[in-house]
């Protein structure tokens, strides 16, 4: 997530972006060692190092910002320029999945499993609604007030609501696949796990990073006037649940319903 | 790094070009990079010239072939035509222009660079034998997601890398242009190259996501067995044409409308001219940006897409000769009465010009339906896109990287390496590409490597290989010519072709941090164009 940076004189340089670069260069490499050339064990070494150096480089790079004087507060446009392409990327995926529903209605009702239940897909969305009120109070409380403590508690309020979301599905998706509905049964399949993979995917991002936001809050860093990383969180949640809706619109309501 | 030795650019170390944060730097290692991969690709494209230079097989095998052809377009495309310009000239003057110390985000400015590096060394990774990929640049399905096609993993990863690359520049460029720029700068008095930059960083904002998903889907269906385009279960090809063009012809916007920021630049310089309907031109590079997002459906009219589809497409495809019409009408006028300088930028602008001029114009044919049917898939296309993509876009780089030469280095470029360079390009790629339009019109496929002993296309295919060699000479006189300027150039005053635009207004080579501590007093009539008063028509 982009953040907010004043760029003075004596910060012509910084030795973090370097390592993550080789991370995200190290990441492919393991996919390609794993699913390509089928040597598991050498991806999966080779994607820990560049987990560990994105670590690492995020940790440092953040540090960095942290320790400076002012905050310039670009951070907020930044993620919100930056949701823009988001939107798209899940945009192709709607595509494939109505480009198929669309032109197979006729057989579509054969690939519906009997477990996809829309009960499931309300109280998902029902927690995700809860949670972006609740990093919305997180927001205002550190913005309005600069009490970090209420900020610390409507945060950790979001992150348990945000895991539960996480368990609940990944609970929902194994009952699936067990049932026979998996990636590769039909185009129901792989729409439904790949428009759901992606969002959750997406919460885990939000979820990591509400977990630094309250290590922030705890050891102080961030204050009153320092909010825009949590402006950015916050947005970026805003985000993920407004898709939810779409997405759970698509491949639960949309997906599971004969016509 | 090998690049940042190359440049004696504030001498700096090693250490400072891996860790820097800042624009200028970044910007010519952008650039650097792209320059070295044009190299590699270029020198792909003269193989494949070679081979095609008469029937039958000389020098490649057919396999071989189609490696080379998808190294020469994906990096041509990829790293050329995108990363050189917008990463490296982009990086360099946005901040410059608008009178800024620096980009909104210099660390993720810094993190764009290493994820393109990272994009590199996967392309380099395609070289070893036995990991060749086979699939062109465009990876369409089910070829691509057949073993036979080599690593797909390695394309999908390296437009992932690139994909984080550019989406992380436009986010940059996007927040920098609208926050950052210097009291006193407006939408309307903001540099053209600026509002092209910006255009093409909108369009790289909404689009790379689109190649993203369509390669990710790929990725999918290659290794994990899903279903996206496997008709029997409910997938489809077209898909991923649809999604693919949805951003790679946007793309093409991406990659020309900087060079038009580039030539409307030097066009006033060397016209001592105000530009001609300077407002026409900021609605004309919005108007493209915008009119880039529904004409994608013109590479697919030999896909099986509606009629309907591709009537309307034909439609809004020609409607982009609007926009481009205004802007080269506007060049014209901006030349009309103006007091014209034939240095090497002015030459690289007008012969850039008058290439897309011609490519422009065999673009509209394409377009037709009843055309497109007859030619597609022919070498006139390839001639087509060459004299637009290639040529207008690679003499644009020139012109600019000549007229900026002073700024980023201190030194001037050696004006008659400049001139004979662009002799020989304009002359070369000329006889090059136009005779590969004709031998597409007398029915010469594109992509295969061998053909069959026509006459008239063996004729053609000789004379066009004569003016390869000759462009490939320009090209490298050229690069001689920078390496000459970097290490024995004039030494160049802070604003050598006397420009009232904000870049020239301090010292040469830009100091370490631009215009110093505050920003630039910017006039309340400023304007980047300002070169005395209007004519009188």
């Amino acid at each position: 997530m982009a953040q907010g940076a004043v760029h003075e004189a004596h910060h012509e340089w910084s030795v973090w972006p370097f390592p993550i670069g080789i991370g995200t260069l190290l990441v492919p490499i393991a996919f390609t060692l794993f699913f390509h050339y089928q040597k598991q064990l050498a991806g999966l070494i080779v994607g820990g190092v560049a987990l560990v150096l994105i670590l690492i480089g995020a940790a440092g790079w953040a540090n960095e910002h942290f320790t400076r004087e002012s905050d310039v507060g670009f951070g907020w446009l930044g993620t919100f320029t930056f949701l823009v392409s988001e939107v798209v990327i899940f945009g192709t995926l709607f595509a494939a999945f109505w480009m198929a529903r669309t032109t197979h209605a006729d057989e579509w009702a054969n690939w519906v499993p009997e477990g996809v239940s829309l009960g499931m897909a309300g109280i998902l969305t029902l927690i995700l609604w809860a949670s972006s009120f609740t990093i919305f109070k997180a927001e205002t409380v550190l913005e309005e007030e600069g009490d970090t403590g209420k900020a610390l508690m409507w945060t950790f309020a979001t992150f348990v609501l945000g895991a539960l979301f996480v368990i609940l599905h990944v609970k929902e998706w194994a009952h699936l696949w067990a049932e026979g509905f998996t990636l590769s049964s039909n185009m129901y399949g792989t729409g439904f796990y790949s428009l759901t993979g992606l969002h959750t995917s997406h919460v885990l991002v939000g979820l990591l990073a509400q977990l630094y936001v309250m290590w922030l809050l705890i050891s102080g860093k961030m204050t009153k006037e320092k909010p825009t990383l949590m402006k950015g969180v916050s947005v970026y949640w805003h985000f993920v649940d407004v898709m939810w809706m779409l997405v759970a619109g698509t491949a639960y309501l949309v997906g599971s319903t004969a016509i | 790094m090998r690049e940042a030795v190359a440049v004696p650019w504030f001498s700096a170390g090693l250490k400072e070009w891996i860790f820097t944060t800042d624009h200028k730097k970044i910007g010519i290692m952008y650039f650097v990079t792209g320059l070295v991969f044009f190299t590699v690709a270029g020198l792909f494209g003269m193989i494949l010239r070679f081979e095609q230079t008469s029937p039958g097989f000389q020098v490649v095998s057919p396999s071989f072939y189609n490696y080379l052809l998808t190294g020469h377009g994906a990096v041509m495309l990829l790293w050329w035509a995108i990363a050189a310009h917008i990463g490296g000239f982009g990086n360099f003057l946005l901040p410059l222009m608008i009178g800024a110390r620096d980009v909104a985000f210099p660390r993720l400015n810094a993190l764009s660079y290493w994820a393109f590096f990272g994009a590199s060394v996967i392309v380099l990774l395609t070289l070893i034998p036995g990991n060749h990929i086979k699939m062109m640049w465009t990876g369409y399905p089910p070829y691509a997601a057949h073993a036979d096609a080599g690593v797909t993993a390695y394309y999908v990863f390296a437009i992932h890398l690139l994909g984080v690359s550019s989406i992380a520049t436009a986010v940059n460029f996007i927040t920098t242009y609208l926050r950052m720029r210097a009291p006193g700068i407006g939408f309307w008095n903001t540099n053209l190259y600026i509002h092209s930059l910006i255009a093409a960083n909108v369009i790289q904002l909404i689009g790379v996501p689109s190649l993203a998903g369509a390669v990710t889907m790929l990725f999918l269906d290659r290794y994990l067995g899903t279903n996206f385009f496997n008709p029997a279960l409910g997938g489809d090809p077209l898909l991923y044409q649809n999604v693919f063009w949805f951003y790679s012809h946007p793309a093409v916007y991406v990659m020309i409308i900087p060079i038009f920021g580039f030539f409307s630049e030097i066009l006033a310089t060397f016209s001592r001219k105000p530009i001609f309907g300077y407002k026409s031109m900021v609605f004309a590079i919005w108007g493209i940006a915008v009119i880039s997002f529904i004409v994608w459906i013109h590479h697919m009219f030999t896909s099986g897409v509606p009629d309907w589809a591709r009537v309307l497409i034909s439609y809004t495809t020609v409607l982009v000769a609007v926009p481009t019409g205004i802007k080269i009408f506007n060049w014209i006028a901006t030349l009309h009465g103006g007091a014209i300088i034939l240095r090497s930028p002015m030459l690289y602008t007008l012969g850039g010009i008058f290439m897309f001029l011609i490519g422009g114009l065999t673009g509209i044919p394409n377009a037709m339906v009843a055309i497109d049917l007859g030619v597609h898939d022919s070498l006139f296309v390839v001639g087509h896109f060459h004299y637009v993509l290639g040529m207008a876009l690679t003499m644009g780089i020139f012109g600019a990287v000549i007229y900026w030469f002073p700024k980023i280095t201190g030194r001037m470029y050696p004006e008659n390496l400049g001139k004979i360079s662009f002799w020989l390009v304009f002359i070369g790629a000329n006889i090059f590409y136009f005779t590969q339009m004709v031998a597409g019109f007398l029915g010469m496929p594109r992509r295969y490597p061998d053909y069959p002993p026509i006459p008239e296309w063996v004729t053609l295919n000789q004379i066009s290989t004569i003016g390869a060699l000759i462009l490939g000479v320009g090209v490298l006189v050229f690069l001689v010519g920078m390496i000459k300027g970097l290490t024995s150039g004039e030494k160049a005053p802070a604003n050598p072709w006397n420009s009232p635009s904000l870049e020239w207004q301090i010292d040469s080579p830009a100091p370490v941090n631009n215009f110093g501590e505050k920003p630039p007093r910017v006039e309340p009539d400023y304007h980047p164009y300002k070169y005395g008063a209007p004519p009188a028509f």
